[in-house]
């Protein structure tokens, strides 16, 4: 497991960079790869998803947001600044081939880390995702290819969240989201935040799998 | 040689189809990922298990897909 902090970071670049860091992973070149990073502005549609979901299109056209159809899972989401966003890029093809599972893997680290910053989220039956209080604070959306995963989850931090109520998030129209930021009523280090979903990720993806981290490489 | 939906779960279980990569004709190698499926929020790409021509496409994009059933069928090369 090597990790790769890009900061904050265009769309298309990061989706490249992705691309690439899965076909070496694919290829055996390199080891699992966790990618931790921040996207400018944008809204990202999954293969699941269409433009209706869109509220109010004037909004995010007039802040020169770009509207991305992505290859991931799940449907439309937003990111920006301030929001943590993990690709993790694991090879499951020695381990347990369970797409439910791994997804069930990433959620419960994410309410472990959450817990970390003090902040007490869920899982809830039946919906995907991490939740506090009946909001939604994390998102998942992620692809498989040759049983390696890429894309992940997105989780609030730092970032605005009233962007959130110009969409449909996830597609639904009931869903409201909620930050980190708006729990603690103040926002915290990224840097910290960073290393807490990075630290509990490691240590899960050990105690699920059996992938042991071999340090920064 | 039957193509069947393979398990990507043992609790999810229904995927549906999203895209062909190929088309009904085309000669597919043994590992290449031919098709797209997709769960609530996972899309995985199927891989040939055969070198052959994909002769059928029995699940079009948008039909809904489980474990087991057949999806297109493959003529082996040298068969």
């Amino acid at each position: 497991m090597r990790i790769r902090d890009l900061g904050i970071v265009g769309y298309k670049d990061a989706i490249d960079l992705q691309e690439n860091v899965l076909r070496r992973r694919i290829e055996n070149e390199i080891s699992d790869t966790l990618i931790l990073l921040e996207h400018d502005p944008v809204l990202t549609l999954g293969r699941m998803e269409s433009e209706a979901s869109i509220i109010d299109r004037a909004f995010f056209d007039k802040k020169n947001i770009p509207v991305i159809f992505s290859d991931r899972g799940g449907k439309i989401t937003y990111h920006a600044p301030g929001q943590l966003v993990i690709y993790p890029i694991v090879d499951l093809r020695e381990k347990k081939r369970d797409v439910s599972r791994y997804i069930d893997f990433l959620e419960k680290t994410m309410v472990r880390a959450f817990d970390g910053l003090g902040v007490a989220a869920e899982r809830i039956a039946d919906r995907r995702g991490v939740w506090i209080g009946g909001k939604k604070i994390a998102f998942i959306g992620v692809g498989v290819r040759k049983w390696v995963t890429f894309h992940g989850a997105c989780i609030n931090i730092n970032n605005d969240i009233a962007p959130f109520s110009r969409i449909h998030p996830c597609g639904e129209d009931w869903i409201k989201v909620t930050s980190v930021r708006e729990i603690l009523g103040r926002a915290i280090e990224m840097d910290m935040a960073k290393k807490v979903f990075a630290d509990q990720f490691i240590k899960d993806l050990e105690a699920e799998y059996g992938i042991k981290n071999a340090g920064n490489i | 040689m039957e193509l069947k939906m393979p398990e990507i779960s043992e609790t999810t279980e229904a995927a549906v189809i999203t895209l062909w990569h190929v088309a009904e004709g085309a000669h597919v190698a043994k590992d290449q990922d031919i098709l797209e499926v997709t769960t609530d929020k996972a899309t995985l790409d199927i891989a040939s298990p055969y070198d052959g021509v994909l002769i059928k496409i029995s699940k079009k994009a948008g039909e809904k897909v489980e474990k087991g059933d057949v999806i297109a069928e493959i003529q082996e090369r040298g068969r």
